[in-house]
């Protein structure tokens, strides 16, 4: 309709878009790879190169998939050439400056952490061999175990994994992003998602040096997150019926009404959470060790986090009080 | 010392005859399709029981801005008066404020690509002493501004008479844009 005081399409509440969500969805699989790299890196005897291939596969995706989001964050900018400004002025009440912050420490401790997984590809089997060869005393000056290293990068995987959350939850006339299970929701799922990315790239690149007993824990320390983000899924929504109010109503919304409605039973609740469950009581019970199943099973993990991110990013500007 | 200012929308004087939002468009030079400004128009009740209510959209310029704290790069700013302004040279279009905004007053001037608002025509007019353009234009004093510290002031005055609501104030964002509720016709 051709109202008097003219359109109205720039009172539409959806702002940010599906780039966002991508995003999202890859700062926390980055997140959670470095984590997952990290947990099996820990496993007595697994210390020392060669590495595992689960422990190379979660170390490459962390700075590859943080990089490829911070593509995708910058061109998502109305003025991408001007991503710069956002390096060099500073807000900290603002999440997205944190988030900055802790990406100027994440993102190339993700790098040489990587790199120390790589080492021989990089100097002396890879294309850059050459190229990169004065960098090798620095590298191995760090060492192959460096615990101040590993450690920091644990502790801002988690910072990066809960910030996306926090990113949202900081805007307070979005009830469903404004809740405080939100970071909590998105670092479990972004784990979940950076342990299914790395056995799925791990069995697909590194199978050979992939240890069946690595994959296993791995696989079961999945189905123990999957679970956790069932609960906190559940936590969010009845929490937000008994805040009342907008809140109630929101709650219910988003859960029956319209296309998001489907995406979260069909995409976050059916394709991530029951299938993931039904392939573990079955096809893969009493872990029995079936690569085609365990494949399949992170395949429907990760659809399943970008299904959520794209509920939460949607369902959350769709229905506003 | 700071001012507080505040502008006072009365919508039992308003017409909905839009001269704001074209004035505002003038002054500013808004780009066309976008709107530092609004007035819906809404009929209620059914004939001849009918109620007609008028909604002005707008920043309300928020004493405590979302806008402002989400900014990351200080683009968007609180000035020593309490206005809230855009700093274009520092701001990325990220979109976050516009997302913030619990009044949907923030748009992406296509033209620019930055973010704009309303800036109660701080620039041009109210740092000269006059009104802003949506208020000095209005032919029924629908709208009144000035300095709460001024007790002849008009806004002054208007607030110790008229019961005011403060938009979306549950919110805790502490708006300088203050209405008159409707008191007139059918309200649902």
């Amino acid at each position: 309709m051709n109202q008097i005081w003219g359109s109205m399409e720039q009172y539409s509440t959806l702002v940010w878009h599906w780039p966002i969500a991508v995003y999202l969805f890859l700062a926390g699989l980055s997140a959670g790879a470095a984590m997952t790299s990290l947990i099996v890196k820990w496993i007595e005897g697994n210390g020392k190169p060669p590495w595992d291939g689960l422990i190379k596969a979660g170390a490459l995706l962390a700075p590859l998939t943080i990089c490829l989001g911070l593509v995708l964050l910058i061109f998502d900018l109305t003025r991408p050439l001007m991503f710069w400004k956002l390096l060099i002025h500073y807000n900290f009440g603002s999440v997205m400056t944190l988030g900055v912050l802790g990406l100027f420490i994440y993102t190339p401790l993700s790098f040489i952490y990587a790199a120390i997984k790589f080492k021989p590809w990089l100097f002396e089997t890879g294309p850059f061999a050459g190229l990169l060869r004065p960098f090798k005393g620095l590298l191995d000056k760090v060492g192959d175990n460096p615990a101040w290293l590993e450690r920091t990068l644990f502790l801002f995987a988690v910072i990066i994994g809960i910030y996306t959350g926090f990113l949202l939850s900081a805007m307070y006339s979005y009830p469903l992003f404004n809740t405080p299970l939100l970071p909590i929701l998105f670092l479990a799922s972004g784990l979940s998602s950076g342990i299914a990315a790395s056995i799925l790239f791990g069995l697909l690149f590194f199978k050979s040096e992939v240890n069946e007993k690595n994959a296993k824990y791995l696989l079961e320390l999945d189905l123990r997150v999957v679970p956790m983000e069932l609960l906190l899924l559940f936590a969010l929504f009845v929490g937000m019926y008994f805040q009342g109010g907008d809140k109630a109503i929101i709650a219910v919304q988003a859960l029956t009404t319209g296309i998001w409605a489907f995406v979260f039973w069909g995409g976050v609740i059916g394709v991530g959470i029951a299938t993931p469950l039904l392939i573990a009581i079955t096809a893969l019970k009493h872990h029995a060790y079936r690569v085609g199943y365990i494949l399949l099973n992170s395949l429907v993990v990760l659809i399943g986090v970008v299904f959520l991110r794209l509920y939460i990013l949607y369902a959350g500007q769709t229905f506003v009080g | 010392m700071g001012k507080q200012y505040r502008l006072i929308y009365d919508e039992n004087l308003c017409i909905g005859c839009q001269a704001c939002s074209v004035a505002c468009r003038v002054e500013n030079s808004v780009p066309d399709e976008v709107y530092r400004l609004q007035v819906h128009l809404h009929t209620k009740g059914e004939f001849p029981n009918l109620g007609m209510n008028f909604e002005r959209l707008s920043c309300v310029m928020c004493e405590n801005p979302p806008c402002v704290s989400v900014c990351p790069t200080n683009a968007s700013f609180q000035s020593k008066d309490g206005l809230v302004h855009i700093d274009e040279r520092a701001c990325i279009a990220c979109k976050y404020c516009i997302l913030a905004c619990p009044y949907h007053a923030r748009f992406i001037n296509p033209l620019k690509n930055v973010v704009e608002k309303c800036n109660f025509c701080y620039e041009t007019r109210v740092s000269k002493e006059l009104l802003p353009a949506c208020v000095s234009i209005c032919p029924t004093d629908a709208l009144s501004f000035g300095d709460m510290r001024h007790k002849h002031s008009l806004v002054h005055q208007k607030s110790h008479k008229e019961v005011l609501v403060f938009p979306k104030a549950h919110l805790g964002t502490k708006p300088k844009v203050a209405f008159i509720p409707n008191r007139k016709g059918m309200k649902s």
